[in-house]
């Protein structure tokens, strides 16, 4: 039997499984309207920009900006006490203006963090069957 | 001006004391506040019909809590919801009496904010244990992103950095509540504050200080809405219901993912329909509330039901502008940072007491609205309350409002 998570860990759903699965090959996708080709990310059941339910997932760059940023100073999430203070980043991706995705910063990056920083995806292994994309200063 | 306003009045209020723990469960701290308001209106509980209520799965029902209290219903709803819903559930009483559902309708709010569910996401005793991350939060929580301090303070950093304003801004908020609960019996923090005392308090959430985070309480609060021709027989002068808006929402519903920027917040949707509905202007309002979660709420809601312009809150507020006896008196009870959490009935609450001229202050005879207007003796009555708003906030893409004023409006 698996260990008991010590941090929240994301459950995949229908809509999100491709996200995740492609996580997992270490490869970042966005669910893209394929008739207006907005990126919707949360997925969405139809396009936040068209309505249409043409979406598919489509690998991206990997690459974006930091648009804003918390840092947490609370013990408030069981497995980030040893963290604290830890950093929170909204990326913004450079295929489309607003189009966010919410990461931490590894330890040893933190000090560089700036509104307007740029930053490439990684990938953190949790487990076999999970692989999280995370950000990293460049 | 909207086909309803002043048609519909709030005539009774009433609540619990803030407790940091209560001891007591939610349906016993919400037969209190509903008895209490009962009583303030001067109403039999034969004579209530209609009551609701929100939680987030934190709190007792309606119909539990009118059993308990000898009220039969025609009608009981409870929604869930947090901010915002106390006015959005006020057009809905508006609604259920317009159309002949009810007559007397009792809206309140009861939680253990502090040592049952708290909002901040810890429980009682500390961290909240690992939870699966469904939904939209599937893609944030595992980051440990899990607080609405966290969430706002993603829109506060922006903020920030776009306008360049600084987090005495902030402070100026926090000041401003502090001195009002300083004049508030009911509130829990009543020792005034100062923008450096602001400015020295340790960080939660960077870019909030403490002093820029409200309390976690353990209250019940209530209120009670009937037609302006019931209202003329009760206890109270009434306090009519000029113009509102429930729930208005931000094109794209989920967090942070408001536009054009994160700190586009939904009361820029729900403000010409607010002061068109109520047919007056800014420049009518005496007083306000503003949803205190985080002093930035504040700050960024006086944007939004244009107070001042986009990007100007910082620079409006300077001075003490928010203060009792200044231009804009703002969260007169000392709102969710210094009297207590009540996720904003308590806010709407206050502005009742303030438009009756009886607010439960230190002057001996106010609840005969004799008011010594001295601050030093412990008055918070404002001055020429005649007209008042209440912005209420959810979430930066949900907020709900209301206009209210006095009998000498």
């Amino acid at each position: 039997m698996a260990a008991p998570p010590t941090r929240p860990l994301p459950v995949a759903d229908d809509l999100s499984r491709p996200f995740w699965e492609a996580a997992r090959q270490h490869r970042l996708v966005v669910q893209r309207c394929q008739a207006c080709g907005y990126f919707n990310h949360p997925p969405r059941s139809a396009c936040d920009a068209c309505l249409s339910p043409q979406l598919c997932f489509e690998p991206v760059s990997g690459r974006g900006t930091i648009y804003s940023f918390t840092v947490m100073h609370q013990p408030a999430v069981a497995g980030f006490a040893e963290q604290l203070p830890y950093l929170n980043i909204l990326v913004e991706l450079d295929e489309q203006p607003l189009l966010f995705m919410v990461s931490d910063l590894p330890i040893g990056e933190r000090e560089k963090v700036r509104i307007g920083a740029r930053v490439e995806v990684c990938f953190e292994e949790i487990d076999a069957t999970l692989t999280l994309p995370q950000f990293r200063v460049v | 001006m909207g086909a309803l306003t002043d048609k519909y009045c709030i005539v009774g209020v009433g609540e619990t004391p803030h407790m940091r723990p209560s001891n007591r469960t939610t349906f016993s701290m919400a037969c209190e506040a509903v008895k209490k308001a009962m009583a303030d209106a001067g109403l039999e509980p034969r004579e209530i019909d209609g009551m609701t209520s929100y939680q987030a799965g934190d709190s007792t029902s309606s119909s539990h809590v009118a059993t308990a209290l000898g009220i039969r219903l025609n009608y009981s709803l409870d929604i869930v919801g947090g901010g915002s819903s106390t006015e959005a559930l006020v057009a809905h009483a508006i609604g259920l009496l317009e159309a002949g559902y009810c007559k007397v309708i009792v809206i309140f709010r009861s939680m253990n904010g502090r040592s049952g569910r708290r909002m901040g996401g810890q429980a009682p005793s500390g961290p909240v244990p690992p939870v699966r991350a469904e939904g939209d939060a599937q893609f944030y929580m595992h980051w440990g992103w899990t607080s609405p301090a966290q969430w706002f303070g993603m829109s506060a950093m922006r903020y920030l950095r776009d306008t360049g304003t600084t987090t005495k801004a902030f402070a100026e908020v926090a000041v401003a509540h502090r001195y009002h609960a300083s004049l508030n019996p009911k509130a829990i923090m009543r020792t005034p504050i100062t923008i450096e005392d602001h400015q020295r308090s340790r960080w939660v959430v960077k870019p909030f200080r403490l002093l820029d985070c409200c309390l976690e309480t353990d209250v019940a609060a209530a209120l009670i809405v009937t037609s302006r021709e019931r209202a003329y027989d009760l206890r109270q002068p009434p306090v009519f219901i000029m113009g509102g808006t429930a729930r208005t929402m931000a094109p794209n519903s989920a967090w942070n993912y408001s536009r054009p920027e994160i700190h586009y917040v939904a009361g820029n949707y729900g403000r010409n329909r607010l002061f068109g509905m109520a047919g007056i202007s800014h420049k009518d309002i005496d007083l306000i509330s503003c949803y205190d979660a985080f002093t930035f709420t504040t700050l960024i809601q006086l944007e939004a039901y244009g107070f001042c312009g986009k990007g100007e809150a910082g620079e409006f507020v300077k001075g003490g502008r928010l203060q009792i006896d200044h231009e804009l008196p703002c969260n007169l009870s000392g709102g969710h940072l210094s009297e207590g959490y009540t996720h904003g009935i308590s806010m709407v609450i206050e502005n009742v007491r303030q438009l009756r001229h009886r607010v439960d202050d230190a002057c001996p005879g106010w609840a005969e609205g004799k008011h010594t207007y001295d601050r030093a003796a412990g008055c918070r009555q404002v001055k020429h309350a005649r007209i008042a708003a209440c912005l209420g906030w959810g979430t930066e893409t949900t907020s709900s409002s209301l206009i209210l004023r006095g009998i000498s409006a």
